[in-house]
């Protein structure tokens, strides 16, 4: 089979993938079922909403390329400012683990609906041999990353070229980004991997649980490392300029053996002097990641082959010792099911890290300041609330199908709506902590500034509520488009976590009273609630 | 239940039950009663309308006319107190499939605040007889579609509905569960409850059901016991298969598509 009818073939594993996961993610039965107005739009509707999948999928790859354009491109930025202090070194380092972390990142998103044999069901039916097959497969697989990875390695390619001018500088660097891009997808397809896996083995046993807490934890400190990694170049790049490129020193020499700062050293030694014995070490270095990356390479490509063909999966049937099981109350056992379906599922657990992220930014942010400003209790809270209410929209995916049979339960919208939003205000609740802690150690320009994190509680409660009723009275009525586009309704949670903010800093200017604008963003904070607790009753 | 024994009204009732998909009549003007100790069994071939009936009863779909009683409440009126009575299996079970099934059942069991020691006992007998052990703490998505169905199927009981609404609750099973849940739609019938029993399956509708309604492109055409079902095609020994054909005069059309598969069939076979 020629490559190009095998990437032709692709598109419909790939098309598969997204429409499955857009599908699951969405509740695509309880839409489908419960928002039928006429039998024969329904059916046109279920080829538009395949359609629009690919497009929004399209359009989301577009999205994260540009960022992974942007953040690869981001550390070579003082060359062209020509700012002191940054050498090619470490900004092609950090542009390489930028964009590692990136890549990863976006990847285990979207692999939690490629790890299933069902996603090449089909094209397993058909007369292939093994190789036909996994070639398809893979291509399916590198549909999803195509744009962000190529975005990636022909800005990093570009940009060396166009500052070197070195041809073998310049295809140092292509391997290089090459090898960065198949590390990033074999780290999220492992990731994901032991995730399922530990997810089908099932049982009740406290190791999984703690297996998955892990992964949700280490999933929030890649994004930190990245958002620290892509905020602080401006502090951090001079250190490790001088760092790595003064002789001599122990530690210089070990972090030129490691990934991806041997890269930056290898590319710089081509077109300026660096010391002999750190050049030595880093070619090594970069001839042994090159071969990692052939390794890590082959097991990618078969995992994705075992992947589709739904082989490794091991499912422990452990024995239940007894079928007790224990009813907590509607609100609380909505509460548990939306914690364990989410936990549960790849591309929603990572939002439970967002608790440790939040009060990680709030701390860093702080962090180089004498006196706890009021502007950076504004800025910390309304990053806090906005990070929260990625959470409203993420339950509401993790419930997929069983939405419909949620419907089929004795409950109202209001109970399906009041667990989300108590658990996205839970996550918002280590951005008020973490700044009562930080006032402990620094003294506050207000007093009054602690009570705005608290407040802000109140508006963080009622986006979400905003947010999920949006969502809900959109499916109910089965507008497909609004359900898939949940920019919208974090738009308006946004806006609502906005307001009370903008309404402070406005009573500010006014009456340059700390006091009065507080009592103004808590009574915005307070008509928000009101409104939302409106929208629950009605 | 005794009282739903002394009961003479209908657990399920509709009258001129209508529902319209565009230019699509999935229910057309459908009467159906089913009284305490009845299992009614909605006979019907695909796309008849059993799985629209059902959910238009359960208060899912909104009918275009007519009305439903359930208990003697209309599920559009009292949507969260018809639910609380009924229990319902899909035609494909839905469940969460990132739980497990003794996490579902946990999330059902707390939605309708079941009594703990009650319902533990009674998930404990079900489960036994599914022997569901090895299944119990693997997430559902892992299971059989057999084994889904009874997990949906404990569910359904696990409050004790009066009325139960299964549309093809044997999907998947195998022999001895199928006979289980045959034998739990007779005892819930036995204590004065309501069963609505979709299939299309003719010995299933047969073996179970006390009384029967023939669904054909969305209107009851016919309603009884077998018996008076028999005596409506004037076939006094034909098996509910025949009498079925007959009521929806599909035996003609039959033999007509089966010349014409089999002329197809061995023509291409001679090329």
């Amino acid at each position: 089979m020629k490559l190009s009818e095998a990437w032709r073939l692709s598109k419909t594993c790939y098309r598969e993938m997204v429409y499955r996961s857009l599908a699951e993610e969405r509740g695509r039965m309880w839409w489908g079922a419960f928002g039928r107005n006429r039998q024969g739009k329904e059916s046109q509707d279920d080829l538009e909403l395949t359609k629009r999948a690919l497009k929004i999928a399209k359009f989301d790859k577009g999205i994260v390329a540009f960022f992974n354009i942007v953040v690869s491109i981001a550390p070579f930025v003082s060359f062209f400012l020509g700012a002191s202090g940054f050498g090619l070194t470490s900004a092609v380092s950090l542009s390489l683990a930028v964009t590692f972390g990136f890549t990863a990142l976006y990847a285990i998103q979207t692999l939690s609906s490629f790890m299933s044999p069902e996603s090449s069901a089909l094209l397993s039916t058909m007369p292939l041999n093994r190789e036909e097959f996994s070639v398809i497969t893979l291509f399916s697989f590198i549909r999803s990353f195509d744009y962000m990875v190529a975005g990636s390695i022909i800005s990093q390619v570009v940009v060396v070229a166009y500052l070197t001018g070195s041809p073998a500088a310049t295809l140092i660097m292509l391997t290089a980004s090459t090898m960065n891009a198949v590390f990033a997808v074999a780290i999220a397809l492992c990731f994901t991997r032991i995730f399922q896996r530990n997810m089908l083995r099932g049982g009740r046993s406290k190791a999984s649980t703690v297996l998955r807490l892990f992964f949700i934890l280490m999933w929030g400190l890649l994004l930190v490392a990245v958002g620290f990694l892509f905020s602080m170049p401006w502090y951090i790049i001079p250190n490790l300029q001088s760092a790595l490129l003064s002789a001599g020193q122990a530690w210089s020499l070990m972090l030129s053996l490691l990934y991806p700062f041997s890269a930056g050293v290898v590319v710089t030694a081509l077109v300026s002097s660096v010391t002999s014995t750190a050049l030595l070490s880093a070619s090594v270095a970069l001839v042994g990641y090159g071969l990692l990356a052939v390794f890590a390479g082959k097991w990618s490509l078969g995992t994705v082959r075992l992947v589709s063909q739904g082989v490794g999966v091991n499912i422990a049937r452990v024995s239940a010792q007894d079928f007790s099981i224990k009813p907590r109350g509607p609100l609380l056992g909505y509460v548990a099911k939306d914690l364990k379906a989410a936990s549960r599922n790849p591309a929603t657990a990572f939002f439970f890290a967002l608790p440790v992220i939040e009060a990680v930014i709030v701390t860093l942010l702080n962090s180089n300041l004498e006196t706890l400003r009021t502007a950076l209790v504004l800025v910390a809270t309304c990053m806090g609330g906005i990070f929260a209410l990625f959470l409203p929209l993420a339950l509401l995916g993790a419930e997929g199908k069983g939405l419909e049979y949620t419907k089929t339960l004795p409950i109202s919208s209001q109970r399906i709506a009041v667990p989300k939003a108590l658990i996205s205000t839970a996550t918002y609740v280590p951005v008020p902590l973490a700044l009562g802690v930080l006032s402990l150690f620094k003294p506050l320009t207000s007093l009054y500034a602690l009570l705005i994190p608290l407040l802000m509680t109140l508006a963080v409660a009622s986006a979400s509520v905003f947010e999920i009723k949006l969502f809900l009275r959109t499916a109910a009525k089965g507008k497909i488009a609004s359900v898939l586009n949940d920019f919208e309704k974090l738009f308006v949670g946004v806006l609502v976590v906005m307001a009370p903010i903008v309404v402070y800093v406005a009573a500010f200017f006014a009456t340059f009273s700390h006091v009065l604008s507080v009592l103004a963003l808590g009574g915005v904070a307070f008509a928000e609630l009101a409104t939302a607790f409106y929208l629950l009753k009605r | 239940m005794q009282k739903m024994l002394e009961a003479t009204a209908p657990l399920i009732e509709t009258c001129k039950l209508t529902k319209q998909f565009g230019t699509v009549q999935a229910l057309s003007d459908v009467n159906l009663q089913v009284m305490p100790g009845e299992i009614y069994g909605l006979l019907g071939p695909n796309g008849a309308g059993k799985t629209t009936a059902i959910k238009t009863i359960l208060g899912l779909l909104e009918p275009t006319s007519g009305w439903i009683k359930v208990v003697g409440l209309n599920p559009a009126e009292n949507p969260i107190e018809v639910k609380s009575k009924i229990g319902y299996v899909a035609e494909n079970s839905i469940v969460y499939d990132s739980l497990s099934p003794r996490d579902f059942l946990e999330f059902v069991a707390s939605v309708r605040k079941t009594d703990r020691a009650v319902t533990n006992e009674l998930v404990a007998q079900l489960a036994n007889a599914f022997d569901m052990a090895p299944y119990f703490d693997s997430p559902i998505a892992t299971l059989s579609l057999g084994m889904k169905q009874k997990v949906a199927l404990i569910a359904s009981l696990i409050h004790q509905p009066s009325v139960l609404l299964l549309d093809e609750p044997l999907n998947g099973l195998d022999a001895k569960s199928s006979r289980i849940v045959k034998e739990l739609v007779g005892f819930h019938a036995q204590k004065g409850g309501a069963v609505l029993f979709s299939t299309h399956i003719m010995e299933v509708a047969q073996q179970v059901c006390t009384r029967i309604g023939i669904i054909y492109h969305g209107k009851i055409i016919a309603e009884g016991t077998l018996e008076e079902l028999r005596s409506k095609t004037e076939d006094s020994v034909g098996t509910l298969e025949e009498v079925f054909l007959k009521l929806t005069h599909e035996e003609s059309e039959i033999a007509d598509t089966m010349r014409t598969l089999r002329e197809a069939f061995f023509h291409n076979e001679a090329k």
